[in-house]
């Protein structure tokens, strides 16, 4: 298994491997193997999800038994021509930008040079993934503590070396990149440990060739490791932009959205107009409208994966 | 008891796994001597003072276990306390603002307090100061126990103000009550403190700058929404009139135009303004701070014969039960009762109690300069009906910004009047979920 | 290609890889701060944590025992281990029987199965909060750990990830148990599942983990803080804890020990299982 073929598990997964036409008669026992998943499936998944979609085209009310009136695309509507709506939607990309390149980039240099170091491997990878392991919360409450104005370990260096530590998550235009940094901590170390798996796959016999011809390491890595490591990087990227997409602890617990509705992302809008407002028709809508974000970006990453498996 | 089913937890990690799929909800098992569970979203110096309180009920009711959390303040509260009803794991007994309780009640999340209940514990209408009390009840059933009044106030900082002469002989504020005389105490402030006269937060706040529109705004008899909040009724000329006010004082330097919540009691901390307005619970941090100062109702300034003041209460309810029955109701009665025999305490953190007998009593006239502002309480405005309104809701926070956008000089009065307006008439469009 | 060069070469690739691991350590160092310094104030004193200094005279383990004693840490502890140990269960159980079914069954509408069990990988699970909150009320099961755990079960990378690990075992195993007249149930019970191993390690680490980890939902489903996940408790009550900083960190600390024993156990398993699935929450 690698991840490169997990990067398209769909087409394979059903052509591979076309076991013998039988005789009929595995019906039976095949759908009880199906029932238990299938049944959960249907009852927490599919069905909730057309409900939800019900559920836009009305005002249902969370404190109210029912659908409520019918509203046609009144919720749909109401989204998108409100700033409440496209804020948060924003907020989302912002990060979003903020967080995927570091993340993307960073990640990727730090396993380029773990790759070349032979010893003490496991070290790297504890103090890169572990961060990676810890609840959202307990993240937030270790970096709501190094941000604390005044006290905050960040602000003691930062003036220890002469700078002027803004605030960092009470200032507005600070708040988003502080939490893109705390991010950044948190989960550096997932893209560390797909790219350092995609690292060894490339085969040590195309270094020792190219070392014969007389290529240093930088043009080793240019032209042997990078482009061995394509599929890894698109699904590194497309991972990283959806997960990055659907963020909501980070603000929820650092700055519960602000300073200011700053940092307001749009599941917290959904959980906001939902469950503190009790619109939960109009949370659905929202949700919807989230869905086919998340669904535009699926469909960009399959086109690229289709284009590079024409090009190889 | 918690101590043991804690050690018996701490067992092994399987015990924990059993013991807690046995407790997972399926059957919470309530014993009505055992736990009274209690809700609040108080930091800070009112924390402290309730945590006393609590203390006080825990000594004197050991057969009770007492369960009290504290959430976070503001909209996550009301959430978890709304989510936590509909999923039949309410609190028994949980604090609510009184402009936040009236859509839990028309949620249908709270109980209703009947008058037979409410007597067997000495909770009568007639111990309870008639402004909260009145705006508690809906349709005339009582669901919300009032225990204070926060009106917005002025603290002034008595070295700042003698030395400007704002101080009569006795030492007590001249009066401000007069667009005018205001401004001119502002500016005398300013000349000594070689900095502001006054502070109030605006940056990033969500509430403080409704508080100091809407003080002066209702002074004038502007009411902003109508009809359960379906309707926006601004009117134009008043809010124009309060917000050129308040514009005035930034732009003029009386004030700070930009300064968020920890700033603004900074600034009067250190002396750097002469006024600081804000909700009476501040004062725990400028005793702490030992600072020379003082407090008095906000200002009449616009309001002529007729006070009014932005303000809030502290209730407490009963969020409704799965399985309420006679006893429960009256532990967490009798729990609201004891609450109420505290006022004192809640007092000293600023708060005007709502109870009568401690109200009218010798003891609260003597607690300065608590009593000071006691009388705003009476001309309690409170933030107008609507499921989108009351302390710290979204129609706070509409207003806050477009308020906030005119104290900084970044908007004229009437664009920030015409923000309010459709920032607001969307939301009042919006069909009430409740 | 003269010795000479390519001696030169090689002290040029010793060198390289010593900046390589210089870069890299204090890159590791780093990451590692902010875990260190929750710990340095953990165990100072509630008053000395207001003094930005790495050291303190009087170490103590006392915010730790007074979280332990104070909060209800220990149960949400108890809730977390057993909501995830629930759903990794389940997705283990119930993914593999499906995917066993796909991988080994000829029956009709196979692919149409397949493709919708597909599709589920493509909705996010946060869009569903509000339509589930709602399922979940109507039917009762609000402030249950059923709730929190059963739309959490019906994973469909689990699907895959058995399908795939099945599709690569050879099909002469079990065609010598079929000419026997074993069942398909003992054939997956007997022969399968136990070569799957590091598959079933996968889903039930991963599954296990992101059920611990996850807030959105148990937040909203669990509104009472005696059966609190961990992670729910320490966002909504943390409040409790004020400005006492030693505490806080210590109760950061405490919600981060489960997890971070888990990966210290099964650490090969779970690179090796990120690497090869490339799953994330």
């Amino acid at each position: 298994m690698t991840a490169s073929q997990t990067a398209l598990p769909t087409r394979q997964a059903i052509d591979d491997d076309p076991p013998p036409p039988r005789p009929r008669g595995q019906g039976l026992p095949a759908a009880g193997f199906l029932t238990p998943f299938l049944l959960l499936y249907v009852l927490f998944i599919a069905g909730p999800a057309l409900y939800g979609l019900v559920m836009s085209f009305f005002d249902t009310s969370m404190v109210k038994p029912g659908l409520s009136g019918f509203a046609g695309f009144g919720n749909y509507a109401e989204a998108l021509q409100s700033a409440d709506f496209w804020s948060p939607l924003w907020h989302t990309i912002w990060f979003t930008i903020l967080t995927t390149p570091p993340l993307i980039v960073l990640a990727l240099v730090l396993a380029l040079l773990a790759d070349r170091v032979k010893h003490g491997r496991w070290f790297f990878r504890l103090a890169f993934f572990v961060p990676y392991v810890l609840p959202s919360a307990v993240v937030a409450l270790i970096w709501m503590w190094l941000y604390t104005p005044g006290l905050g370990l960040i602000e003691t260096a930062l003036t220890k070396i002469g700078l002027t530590s803004p605030n960092w998550l009470g200032d507005p235009g600070w708040a988003m990149p502080s939490l893109a940094v705390t991010t950044l901590w948190w989960t550096l170390g997932f893209n560390f440990v797909l790219f350092l798996a995609g690292l060894q796959e490339v085969p040590r016999e195309l270094y020792e060739a190219s070392s014969m011809d007389g290529a240093g390491p930088w043009q080793q890595i240019r032209s042997i490791t990078l482009p061995m490591l394509g599929r890894t990087l698109t699904l590194v990227a497309v991972l990283q932009v959806i997960a990055s997409l659907k963020v909501f602890d980070q603000m929820y617990i650092m700055t519960s959205g602000g300073p200011n509705f700053a940092t307001r992302s749009v599941l917290q809008y959904v959980y906001d107009s939902g469950f503190t407002n009790f619109r939960i028709g109009y949370a659905s809508a929202v949700s919807m409208l989230f869905f086919l974000v998340v669904l535009a970006v699926s469909a960009v990453w399959f086109a690229i994966v289709r284009r590079q498996e024409k090009e190889v | 008891m918690a101590l043991t089913r804690r050690a018996l937890l701490g067992g092994t990690a399987a015990a924990a796994a059993l013991g807690l799929a046995g407790c997972s909800g399926l059957t919470p098992g309530r014993d009505p001597g055992g736990t009274l569970s209690f809700w609040n979203l108080f930091g800070g110096g009112d924390g402290l003072r309730l945590t006393q309180m609590l203390d006080a009920y825990r000594a004197a009711n050991r057969g009770v276990n007492l369960e009290a959390v504290t959430l976070a303040w503001g909209n996550p509260y009301y959430t978890k306390l709304s989510l936590a009803t509909l999923g039949d794991k309410p609190p028994d007994v949980a604090v609510s603002h009184l402009t936040r309780a009236k859509t839990l009640i028309s949620a249908g999340l709270l109980e209703e307090l009947k008058p037979e209940d409410l007597a067997r514990h000495g909770l009568d209408a007639a111990n309870f100061t008639a402004r909260p009390w009145e705006a508690g009840l809906v349709d005339g059933k009582a669901y919300a126990i009032p225990i204070d009044t926060h009106p917005f106030v002025m603290f002034y900082n008595t070295d700042i103000c003698q030395k400007a002469g704002l101080l009569d002989t006795a030492g007590a504020l001249l009066p401000l009550d007069t667009p005018e005389k205001f401004t001119e105490a502002m500016k005398k402030a300013k000349d000594v403190t070689k900095a502001y006269g006054g502070v109030v937060a605006i940056d990033n706040d969500v509430a403080s700058p409704w508080r100091i529109y809407q003080s002066l705004y209702s002074q004038l008899g502007g009411e902003t929404l109508a009809d359960e909040g379906t309707k926006v009724v601004i009117d134009e000329a008043r809010a124009t009139q309060a917000l050129s006010f308040l514009q005035g004082l930034t732009r003029d330097g009386l004030m700070p135009g930009s300064i968020d919540y920890q700033g603004a009691i900074a600034t009067f901390a250190n002396g750097q303004s002469g006024f600081y307005f804000q909700g009476e619970w501040e004062i725990s941090t400028f005793q702490t701070a030992k600072l020379p100062f003082s407090m008095t109702s906000f200002p009449n300034i616009f309001g002529g014969g007729k006070y009014a003041v932005q303000a809030d209460s502290h209730t407490l309810v009963i969020p409704k039960q799965p399985d309420q029955d006679q006893a429960n109701l009256d532990r967490s009665l009798a729990f609201i009762r004891f609450l109420l025999d505290q006022s004192k305490t809640w007092a000293e953190g600023g708060h005007v109690p709502a109870w009568k007998p401690f109200l009218d009593s010798p003891e609260y006239k003597a607690m300065t300069p608590q009593s000071n502002y006691a009388a705003a309480a009476d001309g309690a405005v409170y933030d107008p009906d609507g499921w989108y309104s009351g302390s710290g809701s979204n129609f706070e926070i509409v207003t806050s910004a477009a308020i906030g956008s005119v104290l900084a000089g970044r908007a004229a009065p009437a664009a920030a009047v015409a923000q309010m307006r459709s920032d607001l008439t969307s939301l009042a469009k919006t069909a009430s979920p409740v | 290609m003269t010795t000479m060069t390519s001696m030169s070469i090689d002290t040029r690739m010793k060198l390289f890889n010593r900046i390589c691991a210089g870069v890299l350590i204090a890159f590791a160092l780093l990451w590692l701060v902010p875990l260190a310094w929750a710990f340095d104030t953990a165990i100072k004193p509630n008053e000395e944590t207001t003094k930005t200094t790495w050291w303190t005279d009087n170490p103590t383990f006392s915010a730790f025992s007074r979280i332990i004693n104070e909060t209800d840490i220990i149960r949400w502890f108890g809730s977390s281990l057993f909501i995830a140990t629930l759903t990794a269960f389940g997705a283990v159980l119930t993914g593999s029987l499906a995917a066993f079914a796909l991988s080994r069954m000829r029956f009709r509408y196979r692919n149409v199965v397949f493709w919708v069990v597909l599709a589920g990988i493509m909705v996010p699970s946060q869009v569903l909060i509000v339509p589930q909150f709602r399922e979940m009320d109507s039917i009762g099961l609000l402030n249950t750990f059923w709730a929190v755990s059963l739309p959490q079960i019906p994973t469909a990378i689990a699907v895959f990830i058995f399908k795939q690990f099945f599709d690569g075992l050879p099909k002469e195993l079990e065609e010598v148990a079929r000419l026997d007249g074993a069942s398909f149930l003992r054939i997956y019970a007997r022969i399968i599942m136990p070569l799957a191993r590091p598959a079933v390690a996968a889903v039930a680490i991963f599954t296990f983990v992101s059920s611990w980890n996850d807030l959105l939902w148990p937040l909203l489903v669990l509104s009472n803080p005696d059966n609190m996940t961990m992670p729910v408790g320490l966002a909504t009550v943390q409040g409790t804890f004020g400005i006492r900083y030693a505490d806080t960190m210590a109760s950061a600390l405490l919600g981060a020990v489960p997890l971070v024993a888990v990966f210290l156990l099964f650490q090969r398993n779970i690179v090796e299982g990120i690497a090869g699935s490339g799953l994330k929450g």
